[in-house]
């Protein structure tokens, strides 16, 4: 394959680069071979003006990949539906039993793929960024039970992907009453205390079914128990709206789930498997809530429960938290306090419009300071799609992927804690992680990775004619568009002078994969 | 405060607390010295003592452990959930008995060095996992300012001069919080003893040095001398640390597998570990802490105790969590044998839940928990703490269990008593010292 002239770069040009570099680290999950000429041909503003839109991606190669998946399209309904054409029949012979297990878990392995896919693939990665720190804002996870595997993906679809471009308070009115997060946060099983009569009915059947007074009196202390379960209304404050400890105390917290009784997932076998407000299980009558008050819907809807919505997303407190969030996510862990004001004057004159509040940090001057450049460490999914981007690896199949990001701490869609993934070095800086992400690099760049491979055409961007040792800094160039610290490059000329010493005709589909796995296990790599 | 604020700050300590390691190489004359030889007993902290720290994520519900079945209100508060000696509770007292899946440890409980400690829990009333976790683990309840585990804060004050260059270890991919902080701990989820890893940390030596950063020459994005989020210094503790680890269980692998061949069980005990993460981790432990190379602290997450529904009462979602828990502890202690008397083990959890079920057959966030204390000398056989019943005056604004016994108190008589640790004044901030009556 021939292999184009290349020169290094002036430093003017340098700067252009980096800037580009930046910009791709932050909403792209680094560049692909050549994107750094394409956003310098484009020019940065126009680029970014191309990422920020609703549009789909254009890369017909991965739509064909996307085109794989039966579930990822499919509503809560329609999977639910698709799920159970191989019905589970635990007296039936093994092998059945095996593919009817194999597609419970179709719709969950589907996501997870096509999330990672198009974080690889897709020419409109910054959707991709920002779906990822929405999709860890309104966190849900398979790890709630098999109930969950078929609403995650159209919660996916719908509520994240489908509010980016638009304003907060749609995206959490959405989320709020998807059966994902209605199932993950339990919100579907809070309801009103049962009265009297229904008490007596319960009493009534159960001695009538059963023929026992004492069956009919252990059915109606069960029921009495049955009552508000305040798991979304508190995480609903502490971590979707307003923040933590932030002026509000578990009397709000009960009043909260109480204006949400009702919100429930029309379930059961002939359902909808959709949203649906049960009148009947709402706890009736004006509530208050941070001086404010919410009436009662007259037409027995939802109506109260939408107004809280609208007030949370309202809140100053929740301009303030969701501002500080984004700028920590694009630009700094420790975010700079000027332009968190700046975006919050943006959510609050905005309505929360999501857009004009990353457009607000794009082009702040804090956004392009040197000092928040490769300041963020990079999570580990982070790392591993940048490392595959960079590459320009071509994946065949992406469960071994899922392994190491099982081993590295952030399996998709299975973080536990409503608080979603941490997206700061804090959480993420483990002495003993380093190692994971080291052998991750060199299994990648040795072919080590199954289903992953990196492509002869990679190699390919570095010019013939230069000499063996001087491919460390093509690669670097390549890999690491910022360039490499001092120590870095002394350690890779050491490691090719070893190789040269020993091999007397240098090849550099045998030493590169060396190379690569070294500069994707550097320090400078761990960063964005 | 604005929430922004207070990331700024937990940032800035975080930071400042990596930059001075960096600075003053902190880490790094003690990890570059070179590994004591391995004379049992000899280097161990004190007097050989260890700490396990166990924590269950999620708020665990202890009523449905530690079961106050003879109390008067507990079946009319739970009335899916209780359960009573007829069930097959395991007796522990006219109050109190086990949930059947905690059966493995009636061996500690009769040998009495199992010691259950009722009605503990934090002074602060937060009923947020995230705030009362965080404030459990870094044992300074309410308080914002600390960012440094508890754990972490102890290797700091009682390091010795002769202390190993290994004393703790988390076992899992990331730290819990407890042993986060200034002092190196290594995270080891349990196959990385086995990782062809060595050559790996060869190869990366060179990239990530003695930890201090270069100048980032000809760059503006090049790597910055102040290694802002301490990745150089993350990696080269990963390499000293990681390879001493798998030195250490290679040899105890070794030394297990004569001794697994020759007694035909997985442990000396006769019992064997759960085939569950939590099982893989106390494994691992065992092996390291029988090599008696100093590994003094071990902290081990436990999650998915948040159990609003479908929690289950003799059988279910929580008594297999609890089995797990309860197989692992067993065979951990049967395992280590002798070295269990200088071993605690301490598990604990966030917050209690509810007394009153919820209706989904799951319980919400209370208050109240209960800690379990194994091994390292405790008085066991006996349920401690002061138990006010479940009647509503006793409970806290009437729904939760009130707690009596500050978790401080627990581990400040741990640390006294189980590690030999005077903590100095201030270890524990905002706390006056009180030792657990009777644990000792």
């Amino acid at each position: 394959m021939p292999r184009p002239k290349t020169s290094p770069p002036t430093p003017r040009e340098r700067t252009e680069r980096e800037r580009a570099a930046h910009l791709l680290n932050r909403f792209a999950y680094g560049p692909r071979p050549g994107e750094i000429d394409r956003v310098l041909e484009m020019g940065i503003e126009a680029w970014l003006e191309n990422q920020l839109q609703a549009k789909p991606a254009s890369d017909p190669r991965l739509q064909s990949r996307l085109a794989d998946f039966d579930t990822v399209d499919l509503s809560v309904k329609e999977c639910v539906d698709y799920v159970s054409q191989v019905p589970l029949d635990r007296e039936a012979p093994r092998e059945e039993q095996k593919s009817a297990r194999e597609r419970q878990r179709q719709p969950r392995n589907e996501l997870k793929q096509a999330v990672a896919l198009r974080a690889v693939f897709s020419d409109r990665a910054a959707e991709e960024v920002l779906a990822d720190f929405f999709r860890n804002h309104f966190n849900v996870s398979f790890t709630k039970g098999q109930r969950i595997y078929n609403q995650i993906p159209d919660y996916d679809r719908t509520v994240v992907r489908g509010n980016l471009w638009g304003s907060f308070h749609n995206m959490l009115a959405a989320s709020a009453r998807h059966p994902a997060m209605l199932t993950y946060l339990d919100n579907y099983l809070s309801r009103r205390p049962p009265n009297k009569q229904e008490l007596k009915e319960i009493e009534r059947r159960t001695k009538r079914k059963t023929g026992s007074e004492e069956r009919a009196e252990e059915a109606v202390s069960i029921a009495l128990q049955r009552g508000l379960n305040e798991n979304y209304a508190r995480e609903l404050l502490e971590l979707h709206t307003v923040g933590v400890d932030n002026g509000y105390d578990q009397d709000d917290v009960i009043t909260t789930a109480e204006i949400l009784t009702g919100w429930t997932v029309d379930g059961g076998r002939k359902g909808t498997q959709e949203f649906v407000f049960r009148p009947e299980m709402h706890v009736k009558g004006e509530k208050r809530l941070f001086g404010r008050r919410l009436s009662e819907d007259r037409d027995d809807g939802p109506g109260q429960g939408e107004a809280l919505l609208e007030l949370l997303a309202k809140d100053k407190r929740t301009a303030e938290f969701i501002s500080m969030k984004m700028v920590r996510f694009f630009v700094a862990d420790r975010p700079p306090q000027s332009l968190v004001d700046k975006v919050t004057r943006v959510y609050r004159k905005k309505d929360g419009d999501i857009l004009q509040m990353v457009k607000t940090i794009v082009d702040s001057e804090e956004f392009w300071a040197a000092e928040n450049r490769r300041n963020k460490f990079k999570r580990p999914f982070e790392f591993v799609i940048s490392a595959l981007r960079v590459t320009g690896a071509e994946i065949e199949n992406l469960r071994a992927l899922e392994n190491y990001l099982n081993g590295m701490g952030e399996p998709l869609f299975m973080c536990d804690d409503p608080t979603g993934y941490y997206d700061t070095a804090e959480s993420w800086l483990d002495p003993g992680v380093m190692a994971l992400r080291w052998e991750f690099a060199t299994d990648l760049a040795e072919g080590r990775v199954r289903g992953v491979t990196i492509p002869d055409t990679f190699y390919a961007q570095v010019p013939e004619d230069v000499p063996a040792r001087l491919w460390q800094h093509y690669l670097t160039e390549l890999i690491l568009p910022g360039g490499a610290g001092e120590r870095t490059r002394a350690a890779l000329a050491t490691v090719t002078s070893e190789y040269l010493d020993r091999k007397k005709v240098p090849d550099l589909f045998d030493f590169g994969p060396t190379l690569v796995g070294l500069l994707l296990g550097s320090p400078e790599f761990q960063q964005q | 405060m604005s929430s922004s604020d207070l990331s700024r700050r937990r940032f800035l300590q975080f930071t400042a607390a990596a930059a001075g390691a960096a600075q003053f190489g902190a880490f790094g004359d003690r990890l570059w010295a070179v590994p004591k030889a391995a004379i049992p007993g000899a280097n161990l902290g004190g007097e050989g003592q260890a700490l396990v720290v166990i924590f269950l994520r999620g708020a665990a519900d202890v009523l449905n452990m530690i079961i106050p079945y003879g109390d008067a209100d507990y079946e009319a508060k739970r009335p899916t959930l209780a359960s009573n000696l007829a069930d097959g509770l395991l007796k522990l007292d006219d109050t109190f008995a086990m949930h059947p899946a905690l059966a493995p440890l009636e061996r500690e409980w009769a040998a009495k060095m199992f010691a259950p400690i009722v009605c503990t829990g934090s002074p602060h009333t937060t009923r947020s996992h995230f705030d009362a976790q965080d404030w459990m683990e870094f044992a300074a309840p309410g308080n914002r300012s600390v960012r440094e585990g508890w754990v972490n804060r102890y290797l700091a004050a009682s390091e010795t001069p002769d202390a190993s260059e290994f004393r703790a270890l988390g076992l899992q991919q990331l730290l819990p919080r407890s042993l986060r902080g200034q002092y190196p701990v290594l995270a080891v989820p349990s196959n990385s003893g086995k990782r062809r890893a060595g050559k790996t940390l060869d190869r990366f030596e060179d990239f990530y040095g003695d930890g201090t950063m270069l100048e980032g020459g000809d760059s503006m994005m090049g790597p910055r001398e102040d290694d802002a989020a301490g990745v150089v210094n993350s990696g080269r503790v990963t390499i000293e640390t990681l390879r001493r680890f798998q030195q250490i269980v290679a040899e105890g692998e070794r030394t297990a597998r004569i001794r697994e061949k020759s007694a035909g069980t997985t442990t000396v005990s006769g019992t064997s570990y759960p085939d569950s993460r939590f099982g893989k981790a106390l494994r691992t432990l065992s092996v390291v802490l029988k090599a008696q190379e100093g590994v003094e602290v071990a902290g081990i997450d436990f999650g998915g105790w948040d159990d609003h529904a479908q929690e289950g009462g003799i059988e279910g979602r929580m008594a297999d969590r609890m089995s797990d828990l309860a197989r692992g502890l067993s065979t951990f202690a049967g395992d280590l044998g002798p070295l269990m008397e200088k071993t605690t083990v301490v598990v604990m959890s966030e917050f209690g839940r509810t007394v009153r079920e919820n209706g989904n057959n799951g319980t919400d966030h209370g208050h109240g928990t209960t800690m379990l204390v194994l091994g390292g000398g405790v008085k066991g056989g006996k349920v401690h703490g002061d138990w006010r019943g479940l009647n509503d005056e006793a409970l806290y604004q009437g729904r939760d269990l009130a707690v009596t016994t500050d978790f401080r108190d627990v581990l400040h008589s741990i640390l006294g008593n189980g590690l030999g640790f005077e903590s100095p004044k201030g270890f524990f901030p905002d706390y006056k010292p009180n030792e657990v009556k009777g644990l000792y």
